[in-house]
Parts: C-alpha cells; sequence; structure tokens
C-alpha cells in the first residue's frame, strides 16, 4: 500500500511523538490502523492473533521511534516491524505446538477441497510461510532480498515459496480462475 | 523433433516483476501459451491487491496508549525520579550547612519521610509486575490518568527552580506523589473504581 502520511508530515509526526506528544502517536496509529491490521490478518491465523500483533507493533513503534532514521517511508517501517511480530508468533507457535502436518508438505485443509475456490479461500489455504512471502511480495511490493531477511531465510527459499503459490493458486483457482 | 522449452514459474514471475532473463523476454514474445500465464500470474497480483482491507474489530489505542505510557514512567522511575530525589537530598543539606530554614531539622524530617513514602509505594507497585495484569477498560484509563498526573509531578519534581528552597512545598509534592501511586497500587490490586483524588 501507499504510504497515507507524506514523509515531512511523518518527520513532524515521530519528532513530536518521540517528545512524549501522545497525539502524534495517536495520530500514527489511527494512520496505520487499518493497514497493519490488514497485513496481519494476512500473515497470522485468526484475528485475535490479528489484533495481538496489531497491539504488539504499535507498543514497539512507541519504544523504537527513535530508531527510524527518516530514510525511507514512515509506512515501510511500520510493515517491517508489523510483519516481524506477525513472524515472531508464529515461530512461537510453531515451538508451543507439535504440528503433525508440516505445513511445508501439507497444505491446511486437508485434500478434500473443492476444485474451484475463490481467491480469499485459495490464499487462506496456503501453509503460513508461503502465504507471508506472496502477499509481502505481491501485494506489500516487499522484495525477495527484504523479504529473506525478514524471515531469517534466502532469497531462493523467497522466490521458491512464491512460485510454489502460485502454482497452487492456479490449480486451487482453475485455469480462468484469475480472471474470473 | 525438438521440443519446445517453456518458462518455470520461476522465470515468469521474474519476468512479471522487471527482473526477467533476455531468453524469458524472447520466448514470451513468441509463446502463447507462457504469454498467457504471465498474463495470469499479473491478473493474480491485481487481485490479490485489490482484496478488501480488514478492520479490527475493537479500538486497541487505549490500551496501547496505557500500557507505553506505563513503560515510560518505568523508564523514569529508573532515571528521572532518582535525579529529583538525589537534588532534593542535595537541597536539604544545604539548608542544613547553611540554617536557612527556620526548623531545618523539621522540614528535612518531613521532606525525607515524604521521599521515603514515595519510594516505598514504587517498590509495592514494581513488585506487583503491573505488566502482568490485565485491566478492565476502567481500570485501564484510571491507570493512564494516574500516571499522567504522576509524570506531571516527576516534570515538576525534576525542575528546581519551580520549588527553590521551600522545602513545605516540595514535602507536599513527594507527598502527592506518594498518595498517586498509592492510588495506582489500588487499582492494580482491587480493581476498585477510581473516584479520584
Amino acid at each position: 500500500m501507499a504510504d497515507t502520511i507524506p514523509l515531512a508530515e511523518a518527520h513532524s509526526l515521530v519528532a513530536r511523538a518521540r517528545a512524549g506528544d501522545f497525539g502524534a502517536l495517536e495520530h500514527l496509529y489511527r494512520a496505520y490502523e487499518g493497514s497493519v491490521y490488514t497485513l496481519a490478518r494476512r500473515l497470522t491465523r485468526t484475528p485475535e492473533d490479528a489484533e495481538d500483533v496489531l497491539q504488539e507493533t504499535f507498543l514497539e513503534i512507541c519504544r523504537s521511534l527513535a530508531s527510524w532514521r527518516g530514510e525511507g517511508s514512515l509506512w515501510g517501517w511500520v510493515r517491517r516491524i508489523a510483519a516481524s511480530k506477525a513472524l515472531m508468533r508464529y515461530r512461537r507457535e510453531k515451538l508451543r505446538v507439535t504440528e503433525v502436518l508440516d505445513d511445508d508438505v501439507a497444505e491446511r485443509g486437508g485434500d478434500d477441497v473443492p476444485l474451484r475456490l475463490d481467491l480469499e479461500a485459495a490464499l487462506g489455504r496456503l501453509p503460513e510461510k508461503t502465504r507471508t512471502v506472496v502477499w509481502l511480495h505481491d501485494v506489500e511490493g516487499m522484495t525477495h532480498e527484504e523479504i529473506a531477511e525478514l524471515m531469517g531465510m534466502t532469497t531462493s527459499f523467497s522466490k521458491s515459496q512464491l512460485a510454489r503459490a502460485h502454482q497452487k493458486l492456479r490449480d486451487w483457482l482453475g485455469e480462468e480462475g484469475a480472471v474470473r | 523433433m525438438n521440443e519446445v522449452r517453456h518458462g518455470t514459474t520461476d522465470e515468469l514471475l521474474a519476468l512479471r516483476d522487471g527482473e526477467g532473463s533476455a531468453w524469458a523476454k524472447a520466448h514470451v514474445e513468441s509463446c502463447g501459451a507462457c504469454a498467457g500465464e504471465l498474463y495470469r500470474l499479473e491478473q493474480v497480483r491485481a487481485q490479490l491487491r485489490a482484496l478488501p482491507a480488514f478492520a479490527s474489530p475493537r479500538d486497541r489505542w487505549a490500551p496501547i496508549a496505557e500500557r507505553a505510557r506505563r513503560e515510560r514512567l518505568q523508564r523514569r522511575f529508573s532515571g528521572g525520579v532518582g535525579l529529583a530525589a538525589a537534588a532534593a537530598l542535595a537541597g536539604l543539606l544545604l539548608v542544613a550547612v547553611q540554617g536557612t530554614h527556620p526548623d531545618p531539622l523539621q522540614a528535612e524530617t518531613t521532606l525525607k519521610t515524604a521521599m521515603a513514602r514515595s519510594q516505598a509505594m514504587e517498590q509495592v507497585l514494581r513488585d506487583l509486575d503491573p505488566d502482568a495484569r490485565a485491566l478492565t477498560g476502567g481500570a485501564a484509563g484510571a491507570v493512564v490518568d494516574l500516571q499522567i498526573r504522576i509524570e506531571a509531578l516527576d516534570a515538576q519534581l525534576n525542575d528546581p527552580d519551580r520549588w527553590g528552597n521551600d522545602r513545605a512545598h516540595q514535602s507536599e509534592l513527594w507527598n502527592e506523589r506518594a498518595g498517586l501511586l498509592s492510588a495506582l497500587v489500588d487499582v492494580h490490586t482491587t480493581r476498585v473504581a477510581y473516584a479520584g483524588l
């Protein structure tokens, strides 16, 4: 998504927020709340997880405002924090739950899926890591290098997950699925 | 007979993203199947971007702001208020040496008592580990209100120009701070409705 706060305004808001102006922090929250929550919903399993990511993201923003150097867009910085929080939640969940099905080899929902799904359902059926890559790359516009760094993987991993996602989406959406 | 090599999904995605190889570019221009697949990949991306946004079911700003204020306050406890206490003690020593106060011993005792009370309540609050406690909306609001007032007091305590040599006023500020901290402890321990001080 495009940044909803122009860079000059972002500099001013961040400076005020750093000085302890909670009004400026709330302005940042209102500007990015929807985008962060949408990103979190796409990267996590449940709405509750997404709400937690939303809260953790903004708390991290409050703590780390000094680390925004103002070189890139503020949304790019916020998005990176949000994605990182979502991935941390995913890793914690992986450690906590012993998964019978490794999502690297089995998509969510088993084999009894209908031949045709709409895009929303097909996206939701992708394994979490694969869905994360396709969302960050195709929707958020992150490069494979950025995604690899964020996920602690290689760029080859990011590229292969993207290709795999599109192959799965093609299968599930049907030949003409993408233009329905 | 030569078999036609089509572009892989990887190669076509790279092409879609403007990074394709010269071979892939040339191939797509002459291969209807790959051109069709490239178009499909572009369409999927466009449709992904057009998926509706989600709206958070609840406004999370109040708990975020409350927690952020608490964290800021904790940072101040470990730094800023220590400076205020040091400044107050330095002032007391000066008063005792110069003997400018009509009853310096009484002023010293009163101020030390007020500071000790405030510091004791800080310790109680730390021991409660408020970050680990969930608060209702009303309690969270009360916490924020109290923290704002404590921050304002801290600003005064950290600014000697505002209290000068007025030991009685300093004692009042420290006592007020202890009272606010005590109210914070009450909110965290009993969840009672905060009616203001």
